[in-house]
């Protein structure tokens, strides 16, 4: 009797200790996804600097801007995080995408003004990470206002672009129910394409062709080199314009694409 | 021990009926990790075009060192990606408890539960890399660099499992264990290039305390003949200590397992 008393607490106060260890969890991710952001900011500095080992000029560019370039790329990188891909196909497969299409709101603006709200939260978080890169790996921020306006309307223009095209390609997934592995492709080939790794003045011709003729580069390294001051100011307003274009141009397309995946559509639940 | 490996070979052979019923799935979750290697090699790559070294290594010898944690990573990703899995997938849904009450040891059943496809992607990157690389560098291979070859990347595949085991284990206390397992894990990417380019601190790090650079750096060194090659020898001998504190350790967790109520 007096034995089963004392174990039945003991069962409620494991039930009790969850939910701290719950919350826990939550707190703990954030901290260890500030040391994670460390480490790769970490390997990419020494790596640059060791690149700089016996040179003072790689491609017209100072190790100083070019460390620059990859610092402020780091801290600005959920400009290229538009999990659009996963979120499509989980609605797809739980049915919530039937309820969606039924709101008397434009389905397509509506995921636009989700994602830019979760840009400006994602960019808050990212204050400790700017903090480390500035007193850690001595990030210099540019001081002029010009630039900074110049680089706030070349990331907005380059995130909406980017917008339009993660949504051609999550509009795919109503062909295929194959989510989680194009999720993957999409987000493994960005880090590279976004030039998040190497400044594009940097890769040889052919590269840059490419890089350029699909829209990653316009959401970071674009806006990220007028940042850094590889893009004159004097330049500012003809990048501006190839950013209208593509946001013109996606924006078209992405209709386009969405209305006819939208005939092929199998909601697979719900 | 025999009785083990039988179990293990139909563990997998159900595992890979699954697998082969969903054969887009299998493939393309392979080439996934492909791809996500893709834009670290690339960006190498790239930037050694532009200049011929990296603290005096070339691009073959940086993709040989890539190549071997890759293929030692890729040992840790094919067979012991459930360890990830363990507080999230296992311990929250009680699922864990039915490994309990089998005739086999919990932790052998964890880790035969699946075997992961995604890993083969992975395994062959490091081995195309590492044959590309030591082709275009004219190894001379003896029976002593081929055999540290083979020995590296096994215990090399052993310290991932093993660093893994000892931070997957926290699970039993906090359940969700991925975090802390992230934590250390994320430090081998540091040993994906020579560890001379870091500050003494990281090179003390990766040697002695998360030992990766001893499945990269270190083998990588003996097999050009470089000093400090000789280190690569200590791989064996600190993936087998770090595997029985391991073993140990989840054991520790194991009697201090209470469930989650589920």
């Amino acid at each position: 009797m007096i034995r089963r008393l004392l174990r039945e607490p003991g069962k409620y106060l494991a039930i009790s200790t969850m939910v701290p260890k719950v919350f826990m969890a939550y707190q703990l991710w954030f901290w260890i996804g500030l040391i994670l952001s460390t480490i790769a900011m970490a390997i990419l500095y020494f790596f640059w600097r060791a690149v700089y080992g016996g040179t003072a000029d790689i491609a017209g560019l100072s190790l100083g801007t070019t460390l620059t370039y990859i610092l402020l790329a780091q801290v600005f990188r959920p400009l290229t995080d538009i999990d659009l891909i996963f979120e499509f196909g989980f609605n797809l497969r739980e049915g919530g995408i039937v309820h969606q299409l039924l709101r008397p709101l434009n389905f397509q603006l509506m995921y636009y003004a989700q994602n830019l709200g979760n840009l400006g939260t994602q960019l808050l978080l990212q204050i400790p990470m700017a903090l480390v890169a500035t007193f850690v790996f001595g990030l210099r921020w540019p001081t002029d206002p010009a630039v900074w306006a110049a680089f706030l309307v070349s990331a907005l223009l380059g995130y909406t672009s980017y917008f339009f095209f993660v949504y051609i390609v999550a509009s795919l997934t109503f062909y295929t129910t194959e989510v989680w592995g194009l999720g993957v492709l999409f987000n493994g080939m960005a880090i590279f394409l976004s030039g998040s790794l190497v400044p594009i003045a940097m890769m040889p011709g052919w590269l840059q062709t490419l890089v350029l003729s699909i829209p990653f580069a316009q959401a970071l390294a674009v806006p990220i080199n007028i940042l850094t001051g590889i893009t004159p100011l004097a330049q500012v307003p003809s990048v501006w314009l190839t950013q209208l274009v593509w946001v013109a141009g996606l924006w078209l397309a992405s209709n386009l694409v969405f209305r006819l995946a939208l005939r092929r559509v199998t909601v697979q639940g719900g | 021990m025999t009785r083990y490996l039988s179990l293990y070979g139909l563990f997998l052979k159900q595992r890979l009926k699954a697998l082969l019923e969903y054969r887009a799935n299998f493939i393309i979750g392979a080439a996934s990790t492909v791809f996500l290697q893709g834009s670290s090699i690339l960006a190498v790559w790239v930037v050694m075009q532009q200049v011929p070294t990296l603290n005096g290594w070339n691009l073959d010898q940086v993709l040989l060192i890539y190549g071997l944690i890759t293929l030692a990573k890729s040992i840790n990703h094919m067979f012991a990606d459930n360890l990830w899995t363990l507080g999230r997938y296992y311990i929250r849904s009680g699922g864990f408890d039915r490994f309990l009450v089998r005739p086999i040891d919990p932790l052998f059943h964890l880790l035969a539960d699946r075997f992961c496809q995604d890993g083969v992607g992975n395994f062959l990157v490091g081995l195309v890399l590492v044959v590309k690389s030591s082709v275009s560098l004219q190894i001379a291979w003896t029976p002593l660099k081929a055999l540290l070859l083979v020995v590296s990347v096994l215990s090399g595949g052993i310290i991932f499992i093993a660093l893994n085991l000892l931070t997957c284990t926290a699970a039993f206390w906090i359940v969700d264990s991925v975090p802390v397992t992230r934590m250390v894990f994320d430090n081998h990417l540091f040993a994906q290039y020579p560890l001379s380019i870091y500050p003494k601190a990281i090179g003390i790090l990766l040697t002695w305390v998360l030992p990766y650079a001893l499945a990269s750096y270190y083998p990588a060194s003996y097999l050009l003949d470089r000093a400090s090659g000789n280190l690569a020898w200590l791989g064996p001998i600190v993936a087998a200590l770090l595997l029985f504190l391991g073993y140990r350790f989840f054991q520790f967790g194991l009697r201090h397992y209470s469930g989650t109520g589920t």
